[in-house]
């Protein structure tokens, strides 16, 4: 079946579906925004035939696979029908947990306003009933559902049920049965349970490509650009030779929640770059799916006043010819009636140096620092194949990864400052050793070159850990402690100088592997990270 | 002391006042929902009840049985949907009553009264409301169905630009009912990025009414700049062509121009110092436009 179906045909089919335990699953698969059903249908149509589909996930259960397109509309609709339609279906979900509340907490708080009464009863009836039910009734039917397991969103609840005009007067009752399910305590046991705030492991919004399963970009990499100056530029002319942060957008989307907030979020994506030192190193662009009406003046206008910065490496762009191949390339969740958008996700790609797909945030909201975070990976696989010895450390990498090589280097620093000069001071030394049974290894000169090597490794990574952070305070506490043991080698008057050496080596590697790139205190940065862990936009 | 007895006194006047005020209110709304008063008092009464509107769900329901009651004199009927619209400008007041009040406005949308139902069909196409939009559009695709003339419909739809209405206003360019719904369609159509190939026709034909021509010179401005300027170049250098059109290709040129290549066109530059000479046969409108892009580009 196609879009040259009547909608009542395709009604029926989910009607269907939603009956047949076996073709269930069929359901997610039309939610995909590029789905042929879709192509040329309008945004109201769009809408109705999409809720359908999500109130047949209700009555069938919806499933793992099905959960991130119902969370989706939560976190990012603005539609009554959508919403109301999403909150019905997430209650029909097996595994109720603590992680869904926060997207009915803030579907709640997007959609109060606009509780427009919605008629469910058959497939595109409108409601003319104030009786019928409405998204914030759904919503707050959804709360209740989840119960004791909606604790974390009580207090913006109860604030919400307090304050004048927080919420509809009609909707008081509903409001006071969901606080009264969120408080009651014959749940609490289940609530403490450990998989109390996780979601799904099937659910995901982030993908990533390993570096040989990259698509390559040939298809795409004649493709023409227009930027936001009319300068025309190819695909691989902006997109090859260093990693992109590419979002999708158009300026006539009437979604605050979604391109406007998407390309906001670029420029904080941008902002967060330049703190690191990476806006040469990490390109940045913003590419439409309107290119017919999206045109240079627009985009430029579009992107100034969401604080986008815009130059040779930061660019607004439009296809010249058309947003079609771009469209089969990155498989966008897009889809149009003539050249209009009807309906589309949120998506951003992370492109590596040679144009392709590394990985993709979709459907809910993404975390800026996330993003910035993979795209340096992505950064450093490049730089890993170039020069082994040095690597560029994204923010969130395990302390583990962090420390190793500051404190190898370290070892380095101490091994080149006390490391015996002949076979007699060997053997003295092993037998202070041999109070710690070691006494068995043998003399080997060769070790203090390898010993200067590492030292000298140690001295590379913190320079460039410096110069990606800003900040070479450490380096140079790290240079001065290598001058220090290399001339303490030479003049054997100054021998004990190597102790110094040694600790300014320790200090400098300590300083610059444990202090953040935006210069706040490992302490503060992790209890940042708890922080957006519990409350950010992707829990995931 | 004595100041803490004066603000004890104005606070107990205060409440007074608005315990007055809510009185008022109240007999007001009696007024305004009573049948056995005449259609002038409720009218009248109609303008005072903005703000109380929502206070009581028993006053909202009342007012919107006369809104939606076909039997009340359509004068009343009118004052209601003026109050509630007024009072719908509290969004947060008006939360309260917003499900009850769109519901209604659906259900009058289709009333017999044609004043009536177009301005309550306003009122939901500024809401985006899609029900208001698939029966505009069953209007636009069927005249037995349509609930207002062709010209509003496409006003109406032109409020939103995903209402899909961009092949019915195709429909009426290429074949209009009359000349204010093709007026309209050539409006709705200046945001479809589709239509460029269809306003350079409008606006190169002489034969099309100038206000036409204007739009879609405004329209391709929009949607294919670069094309309006070579356009713009051709009727202002064309000697037979009418006067609104020549003064806005004037505008289009002074104001979007390329300043360099402007500069350098010679043949351009005398055509418009001739324009500007032209005392006797120019409109006062070309000869000012003539002026202000001769000064800015004289320069």
């Amino acid at each position: 079946m196609t879009s040259a179906h009547s909608e009542t045909q395709f009604a029926a089919l989910v009607d269907a579906l939603a009956a047949d335990p076996d073709r269930r699953e069929q359901l997610t698969d039309l939610l995909r925004e590029d789905h042929p059903f879709y192509d040329q249908r309008g945004t109201a149509t769009t809408i109705q035939m999409r809720g359908w589909v999500l109130l047949a996930l209700g009555r069938a259960g919806v499933s793992d696979a099905a959960l991130i397109f119902v969370l989706e509309e939560l976190d990012t609709g603005v539609d009554a029908y959508l919403v109301a339609a999403a909150a019905r279906a997430l209650r029909s979900y097996p595994h109720p947990t603590a992680a869904l509340a926060p997207f009915a907490m803030r579907a709640l708080a997007n959609i109060r306003y606009r509780d427009d009464p919605v008629s469910f009863e058959s497939y595109g009836e409108y409601a003319d009933l104030s009786t019928d039910t409405s998204p914030v009734q759904e919503l707050l039917a959804t709360l209740g559902w989840l119960g004791p397991r909606a604790r974390a969103v009580l207090p913006e609840l109860e604030t919400l049920r307090a304050q004048r005009g927080g919420l509809s007067r009609k909707r008081l009752i509903d409001v006071d049965r969901a606080l009264k399910a969120i408080r009651g305590a014959d749940q609490v046991d289940e609530f403490s349970a450990d998989t109390c705030c996780t979601l799904p492991s099937g659910l995901r919004n982030t993908f990533s490509w390993a570096l040989s399963s990259r698509r390559g970009c040939e298809p795409i990499e004649s493709t023409v650009f227009q930027d936001h100056n009319g300068e025309l530029i190819t695909f691989k002319e902006f997109f090859t030779g260093h990693p992109s942060i590419v979002v999708f957008f158009y300026t006539r989307c009437d979604n605050p929640l979604k391109c406007s907030l998407t390309v906001t979020k670029l420029a904080r994506i941008q902002k967060l770059l330049e703190a690191r030192g990476l806006t040469d190193q990490i390109h940045t662009a913003a590419i439409t799916y309107d290119p017919a009406f999206d045109l240079p003046e627009r985009i430029r206008g579009y992107g100034q006043h969401r604080g986008v910065c815009m130059d040779a490496h930061h660019r607004m762009l439009r296809a010249t010819a058309g947003i079609e191949t771009l469209r089969r390339h990155f498989k966008l969740g897009v889809n149009f009636i003539e050249s209009l958008v009807n309906r589309h996700r949120v998506e951003v790609y992370i492109l590596d140096s040679d144009g392709r797909i590394a990985a993709s945030f979709e459907r809910i909201h993404w975390d800026e620092q996330q993003v910035v975070d993979r795209t340096i990976e992505v950064l450093n696989e490049k730089s890993d194949e170039a020069a082994p010895e040095v690597s560029v450390q994204p923010a969130d990498l395990t302390a583990r990864r962090k420390t190793a090589l500051p404190m190898i280097g370290t070892l380095a620093s101490l091994g080149v400052a006390f490391f015996p000069k002949c076979p007699i001071c060997w053997a003295a030394y092993l037998s202070v050793f041999g109070i710690a049974s070691i006494n068995q290894i043998p003399y080997s000169p060769w070790l203090r070159p390898v010993l200067v090597a590492v030292m000298l490794i140690n001295l590379a990574s913190v320079w460039l850990r410096g110069r990606l952070t800003g900040r070479m305070s450490g380096f140079y506490l790290v240079s001065a402690g290598a001058l220090v043991i290399v001339v303490s080698k030479m003049r054997p008057s100054w021998e004990s100088a190597a102790v110094w050496g040694v600790a300014l080596t320790l200090a400098g590697s300590l300083l610059s592997a444990l202090k953040s790139p935006k210069g706040r205190s490992p302490l503060t940065e992790l209890m940042g990270k708890m922080w957006r862990k519990q409350f950010s936009d992707t829990p995931l | 002391m004595t100041t803490k007895r004066k603000a004890a006194k104005s606070v107990k006047k205060a409440a007074k006042s608005s315990k007055s005020a809510k009185v008022s209110t109240q007999a007001a709304m009696a007024i305004a929902t009573s049948p056995q008063k005449t259609v002038k008092q409720r009218v009248a009464a109609m303008a005072e009840v903005p703000l109380a509107v929502c206070e009581s769900d028993k006053d909202l329901q009342k007012m919107l049985k006369v809104l939606s009651n076909k039997e009340e004199p359509i004068e009343v009927r009118l004052a209601a949907l003026q109050s509630l619209q007024a009072a719908s400008f509290s969004v947060v007041a008006f939360e309260s009553c917003r499900s009850d009040y769109i519901a209604t406005l659906r259900k009058v949308a289709t009333d017999p009264d044609p004043e009536l139902r177009q301005r309550v069909l306003g009122i939901l196409a500024r809401e985006k409301d899609r029900f208001v939009q698939k029966k505009l559009l069953e209007g636009l695709q069927n005249p037995e169905k349509a609930l207002v003339p062709p010209e509003k419909a496409l006003q109406l739809l032109s409020y939103d630009v995903h209402a899909e209405a961009y092949s019915a206003a195709r429909a009426i360019v290429s074949n209009p009912p009359n000349a204010t719904a093709k007026r309209e369609a050539l409006r709705l159509l200046a945001a479809d990025a589709t239509a460029a190939p269809m306003f350079e026709k409008v606006l190169r034909d002489k034969g099309e009414l100038a206000e036409n021509r204007q739009i879609s010179a405004s329209a391709l401005q929009a949607l294919k700049p670069e094309r309006l300027q070579t356009l713009a170049r051709e009727m202002l250098l064309d000697k037979s062509e009418h006067d609104d059109i020549q003064a806005t290709s004037l505008t289009a040129l002074t104001q979007f121009g390329d300043e360099e290549a402007v500069r350098k066109d010679e043949e351009l530059r005398e055509g418009v110092d001739r324009l500007s000479a032209e005392a006797s046969t120019a409109s006062t409108k070309v000869k000012q436009s003539a002026r202000r892009f001769l000064s800015k580009y004289h320069q």
